[in-house]
């Protein structure tokens, strides 16, 4: 979930809050309570030099601002509230004190519009391109700021660290159109960088930024392609090369009084809900408020596309509906009231038992009547739904094989062993090497991204993790008789996803001497449980040892486990070299069967 | 240690002989001290006290004083001496009357450099030069050994012989050691007699089979001692903690679900949950993915092309996500992120065979490749309930979740707006944690999204609600541990496993909340005291006396203080007084101050104008140099002198929070909050006031930082607040210790003053 930082006293003033001296619920716990009703977390109360110093040291955070910042943690779908502007909107509509704008696009007289032809090449890289123009802005350091940090959060939110959609915004003023959005050759590409003083190739700044803190990130994205994105205007001033870097040429100062904004893409869903999110927010610093200039994007094949859409749909939901999926009982007109306070303008159609829901291009995220529901029961309060029983009449049941489980886990404690819990990941070592064996004779499934050795494989045996536990706590009394009735992870071609799980039942005994009697008895103890009668014949029924050499056990002190027919696990005395590998120092006996079969 | 049968039977008659001849010894002397009967008896002294002792336990039959004596003995080398006399001695007998060169001696002498510079200081002997050696001649004709005496003396037993001072002296050469030997005095008890019955320490087989028991007597148990430890075996306290898990789902008439395969593809684990492509809970950051067996071949076609079709198109009333899907991304292999995936199994199984209504529960491990902390790994176990029927709704979501957690102990629950991609709506939920005193996060549920159920064939009316929590968290929070893997892992102390109490989530509450509970009874009750004495308290005041009560009482006291510490905190408690309360204020000039700046005089002049009230507090302040602590005088017939803006501050507030209606409050709001009032007084006074400027470093940023937080230093305004404000106007360089600070000191001047 993205969390945002404001400044408290700029959300307070946004608010219309008053921030009140004497009181016993302090203005934060205020704000807190709001928060949680409409679905967002207020996070943490610090400021912009307290979370300097924890992230850089106190040395970074000198002459940084003391003003309390309220950091607030947003729903990962509500790019509309990514900034304090979004933000104080939603919560002021969502308090009654504001009913919600109307956004729109309008399109400048002829010939006046800006167009940003897109061509060919584009299609290697990165092909589709949305853009708009925000006229008469006004910017202070606040919102300047807020506008820069929206940026940021679309960036690593809904567009994946830039790599599904990239944003440049330019000062409309320093650079004339058409624009043309291409893909060259990187050493084609030269330009002055925005921050830097002079002109590098494409291939020089991609140098130049494989150390860049922020920047390095996003280098994988076009670094390998033949063809990097670039975005110029009438006379060949690169506005930006997304998605790494924009020209320093057409930076947006606190002067800038008109926006050209573009987006780059891999998916044209998101660029547009990139380009809406940006305008919904920040046209209303515009002389004319919540409007935007279109902007024309020429594809390759000759079609011609206004952007912003800022589409207003309309969704009809069912008042019966809305009522007995949130299992509540409103009339039509206070449903659609209880929607226009989430930003979704409502009203009754004229058939009375159906409200018409106005769905603005800021909330993309309503994309089925579901998500307006939601909106009705947020809007309702959620701890105000009067709760009920479903009346769903049903019979429980164990899944057998977990209640087999659990059985023997209780006869195996009371038979004195303890039981331990170990992880199912673990190294290629641990199942392999350790236990003298090689990796490739192993059944196991690998992982393809471990952070760390110890996410190499899923176990193929409980041996080890009980080894583990046994080398941890060294200091317990001997004899020392552990069990885990758990999964494995088997490597199986016949499997639907190529593997399985096998239940397992592994305990040892770890003592002066390796006790092999000891859990020989708990073998035959958990058969006469299972009521599989030793078989005095080695025939199909019951069950009975065979000698066998296994390289984690020591030799002639190893027996596979055959119960009616099917060898089902081995049991023995430890190799030293398993036992010394572990760091262990006495004598183990182990058995380890798969219980699977007598479910 | 454990003793064999044989071992203990072995000890017990050699005793019981032993214990015998005490009582014999005793029954013909009136004292012995138990070392004399060792020596007579020919037996180790501590046989000898074992022996006291069991005579002790029978009854009181000999009387036992304790005895230190305290033995010279003679160290190794001190037997030594004694034999063959001391080192300078030695040294004295090896020089010949003819003298003998210093390299000789040496040789002849072992040892020599101790007794060579002891005959040398006795003057025994002498050293002359010659050439380059030097020659050693005695210089006296005879001597006497009296360190050798001594230590003979000491050796036979005349140790009284030798004094004091000797003796020290022979301890520092280390020929001497003192010993405390501690013995015990025996006389006959009360009790006393010769035969002594021999107690049996346990009934044993004979004993039944013959009857015997009948005429024997029994020691007594210690019932103090701790029993013998068991050998058994233990369950593990997460585990346990899933079986009540499992026990609630089951009463509840929930059916487990097959979760046993760990690993998944990505259809099932996130498609089929209508989990958006480029979601970031599909990276490589977040997923475990596999890369034998890499990909998963097999999907029911149908329902593929369906859900392919919604992600990318939309349809059953939906938008869509509106960009590719492709199938690529679908199989591949993962560690399930969570168990929803075998839930969507489930679900869609429930649709193809025909759907009826069902309720399905499952608790087993996730995986998530995710940044390792104290509370989070790589896997984990999730449990995870699911109720599919016809028209449920949220209002049933909520009910079943209250119905689930009370079973848990969990009474009190929140819920909050949240954002998953399969459920909507989403509702996070929340309980009060009564340790911790807020809400914490427990879980998360929702109704699954009509993009999720339709594509695998469900009733269009069908709704399906589910929710999740891990198991982990509350078996961290109801076993008190801080760290994931004191818990999980091959990490863990088997203690903690053998230690674990039972799990009774219903009767302890799940959340530790027992021991609070606990304390907030026993809190309850001695508030319920309390107030019954206070009650009692008021009724004898009633009674007793026609005295005035404290309200109509005037308040009159007498300030002294420095005019270079002028005590703003009183001046403020006055000033918030003024509404309720007629103010007189006389100032005075004692002769020791020669002028009190004009500034502080109309500080005061103009403060303290108002009078309204029927009460009256009049006050003398007089400057006077006192130094930095005030004194305030209530009577000056009782020399009842308090010192120091703190203290003043706090009878003031004492004083009048005793009236009706207080300002101010300060003890009467209850001892935790005197208590934090009086912690921030301590520290103003010691560190601000009287500290070093070291001090003020170090108190001064955690003072700011509870000002950042809030706005007072507790959370409503107190004396500590005044006077802390005081101590900043009276040392002004600390006001601007930083810009928060500055910031509360202009907001409370602003407060107070305007």
């Amino acid at each position: 979930m993205p969390i945002i930082g404001v400044k408290r006293d700029l959300l307070f003033k946004s608010l219309g809050q008053e921030y009140i001296h004497f009181l016993f619920s302090s203005a934060d716990d205020q704000f807190s309570d709001l928060c949680f009703e409409f679905g967002l977390e207020l996070d943490e109360v610090t400021t912009e030099k307290q979370m300097i110093t924890n992230e850089q040291g106190a040395e970074q955070s000198a002459g940084a601002s003391e003003d309390i910042v309220y950091r607030i943690e947003i729903p990962a779908n509500r790019y509309d509230l990514l900034c304090l502007e979004g933000l104080v909107l939603g919560l002021l509509v969502f308090q009654g004190k504001l009913s919600p704008p109307r956004y729109k696009a309008v399109t400048p007289e002829k010939g006046s519009v800006q167009k940003l032809i897109v061509t060919p090449a584009t299609k290697l890289i990165r092909p589709y391109a949305v853009a708009a123009v925000l006229r008469n802005i006004t910017f202070n350091q606040d919102s300047y700021k807020s506008f820069i940090d929206l940026q940021d959060k679309l960036h690593q939110n809904i567009c994946r660290k830039r790599s599904l959609v990239a944003i440049g915004t330019h000062d409309l003023d320093t650079v004339v159109g058409p624009f043309t959005y291409d893909a060259k050759p990187p050493s084609d590409i030269k330009f002055q960088a925005l921050n830097q003083d002079k002109e590098y190739t494409a291939t020089e700044l991609m140098d130049l930024y494989s150390t860049h803190a922020q920047l390095k990130q996003y280098l994988h994205i076009i670094k390998d392609s033949p063809v990097y994105p670039i975005i110029y205007d009438k006379n060949g001033v690169v506005l930006s090369m997304p998605p790494i870097i924009n020209g320093n040429h057409s930076r947006i100062t606190l002067n800038t009084r008109n926006v050209f904004i573009e987006c780059t893409a891999l998916d044209l869903t998101k660029a547009k809900i990139v380009l809406d999110t940006l305008i919904c927010m920040f046209s209303q610093y515009c002389i004319d408020k919540y409007t935007a200039e279109c902007c024309e994007v020429l594809l390759p094949d000759g079609t011609v596309t206004r952007y912003p859409e800022l589409a207003y749909r309309e969704e009809v939901v069912n008042i019966q509906k809305t009522n007995t999926y949130i299992g509540i009982s409103e009339p039509a007109d206070k449903i659609a009231k209880l929607l226009t306070k989430m930003c979704l303008k409502s009203e009754v159609a004229n058939s009375e038992d159906q409200v018409i829901v106005e769905v603005p291009p800021s909330r993309h995220d309503v994309i089925h009547a579901c998500d307006i529901y939601e909106d009705v029961a947020v809007s309702y309060g959620y701890n105000n739904i009067k709760k009920t029983i479903p009346k769903t009449a049903t019979i429980g049941a164990q899944f057998p094989l977990n209640k087999l489980s659990d059985q023997l886990r209780e006869q195996i404690a009371q038979a004195g062993f303890t039981e331990v819990l170990t992880f199912s990941l673990c190294s290629r070592d641990d199942i392999a090497t350790k236990l003298g064996r090689n990796i490739n004779d192993i059944p196991a499934v690998h992982i393809s991204n471990p952070k760390t050795l110890e996410f190499q494989v899923a176990r193929t045996t409980l041996v080890p993790g009980l080894l583990k536990t046994l080398a941890a706590n060294k200091k317990m009394p001997l004899p020392m008789k552990l069990f885990e009735v758990s999964d494995v992870v088997i490597r199986d071609e016949t499997a639907e996803v190529g593997a399985r799980n096998e239940r397992r039942g592994c305990a040892l005994n770890c003592n002066r001497t390796p006790g092999f009697e000891i859990i020989h008895g708990l073998l035959d103890r958990l058969m006469q449980l299972l009521e599989i009668p030793r078989s005095s014949n080695k025939d199909m029924t019951g069950y009975y040892l065979q000698a066998v050499d296994d390289p984690a056990y020591f030799p002639q002190r190893c027996a596979e486990v055959v119960a009616n027919g099917q060898v089902i696990g081995i049991m023995g005395v430890l190799h030293p070299d398993v036992i010394m590998k572990f760091e262990l120092t006495h004598p183990v006996a182990c058995l380890e069967i798969n219980i699977e079969p007598f479910v | 240690m454990v003793l064999s049968a044989w071992e203990l039977t072995e000890k017990t008659e050699m005793c019981s002989d032993l214990t015998e001849r005490v009582l014999l010894y005793l029954d013909g002397h009136e004292r012995v001290d138990t070392l004399h009967l060792a020596v007579l008896f020919r037996v180790d002294h501590q046989k000898v006290i074992g022996a006291v002792k069991s005579l002790q336990a029978v009854g009181d039959l000999v009387s036992v004083e304790q005895m230190v004596h305290k033995e010279w003995k003679l160290t190794d080398e001190g037997r030594k001496v004694a034999e063959n006399g001391s080192h300078e001695a030695i040294v004295y007998k090896a020089v010949p009357l003819q003298g003998i060169l210093l390299s000789d001696l040496t040789n002849n002498v072992p040892d020599l450099k101790i007794g060579f510079s002891k005959a040398m200081s006795y003057g025994w002997i002498k050293v002359t030069k010659q050439g380059k050696d030097s020659l050693v001649t005695r210089k006296v004709e005879s001597i006497t050994d009296v360190v050798q005496e001594h230590l003979r003396d000491i050796l036979t037993d005349n140790s009284s012989q030798v004094d004091d001072e000797h003796k020290q002296v022979y301890c520092k050469r280390k020929l001497l050691q003192e010993l405390t030997i501690r013995s015990y005095q025996l006389t006959k008890g009360k009790d006393f007699t010769i035969s002594v019955e021999k107690a049996q320490s346990d009934l044993t087989v004979e004993m039944v089979a013959s009857g015997s028991w009948r005429e024997e007597k029994f020691k007594p148990y210690n019932l103090d001692a701790l029993g013998a430890p068991l050998n058994c075996g233990h369950l593990h306290p997460l585990l346990r903690l899933r079986a009540e898990f499992r026990q609630i789902f089951l009463e509840m008439g929930f059916t487990e679900m097959p979760t046993n395969n760990y690993i998944e593809n990505s259809f099932w684990n996130f498609d089929a949950l209508f989990q958006p492509q480029q979601h970031p809970a599909r990276d490589a950051h977040d997923t475990f993915f596999i890369s034998n067996p890499q990909i998963s071949s097999h999907f029911p076609p149908e329902y593929l092309q369906k859900v392919k079709q919604v992600h990318s198109k939309g349809g059953y009333g939906s938008q869509g996500y509106g960009c590719d899907w492709k199938i690529e991304e679908a199989q591949k292999n993962l560690l399930r992120t969570h168990t929803t995936a075998v839930s969507a199994r489930m679900l869609y199984l429930l649709a193809k065979e025909g759907f009826k209504p069902s309720k399905y529960f499952s608790i087993d491990r996730v995986f998530r490749n995710e940044t390792l902390d104290a509370t989070h790994l790589a896997e984990f176990h999730q449990v995870e309930g699911v109720i599919a029927d016809y028209s449920l709704t949220l209002g049933d979501l909520i009910g079943t979740l209250y119905e689930f957690f009370n079973k848990l102990g969990i009474t009190k629950l929140q819920f909050k707006p949240a954002y998953n991609p399969y459920t909507e709506p989403s509702m996070e939920v929340f309980c009060y944690h009564a340790g911790l005193g807020k809400w914490i996060e427990v879980g998360n549920s929702g109704i699954f999204r009509p993009e999720m159920l339709l594509p695998m064939g469900l009733p269009e009316d069908v709704n399906v609600i589910a929710w999740g929590l891990s198991l982990e968290r509350p078996t961290m929070i109801k076993y008190g541990l801080n760290n994931i893997r004191d818990l999980v892992g091959a990490k863990i102390d088997l203690q903690m496993v053998h230690n674990s109490p039972l799990c009774r989530l219903e009767k302890n509450g799940t959340l530790g909340t027992d021991v609070i509970q606990m304390l907030e009874q026993r809190w309850t009750s001695i508030l319920s005291q309390l107030q019954a004495l206070h009650t009692e308290l008021q009724e004898l005041q009633i009674s007793s006396d026609k005295l005035p009560g404290p309200s109509d009482k005037n308040i009159e006291f007498v300030i002294l203080s420095d005019p270079n510490h002028p005590p703003y905190s009183v001046i403020i408690l006055l000033k918030v007084l003024t509404g309720r309360y007629k103010i007189e204020i006389l100032s005075h000039v004692h002769s020791s101050i020669s002028l009190v700046p004009s500034e502080l005089q109309s500080f005061l002049n103009g403060l303290l104008n108002s009078s309204s009230g029927s009460r009256c507090i009049k006050v003398t302040l007089i400057w006077k140099k006192v130094g930095k602590d005030p004194l305030l005088i209530q009577c000056p017939m009782n020399n009842g002198t308090i010192a120091g803006e703190v203290n003043i501050s706090r009878y003031l507030n004492r004083l009048l929070e005793q009236r009706p209606n207080p300002v101010l409050v300060y003890e009467s709001k209850g001892e935790f909050y005197a208590g934090q009032v009086d912690m921030w007084l301590d520290s103003i006074y010691k560190s601000v006031t009287h500290g070093s400027k070291d001090m003020h470093l170090d108190i001064m940023p955690s003072i700011s930082a509870v000002l950042v937080k809030q706005d007072w230093l507790i959370h409503s305004v107190s004396i500590a607040d005044i006077c802390f404000w005081s101590s900043l106007k009276q040392n002004p360089c600390l006001i601007n210790f930083n810009s928060n600070l500055k910031k509360w000191f202009e907001k409370c001047q602003h407060i107070w003053f305007t």
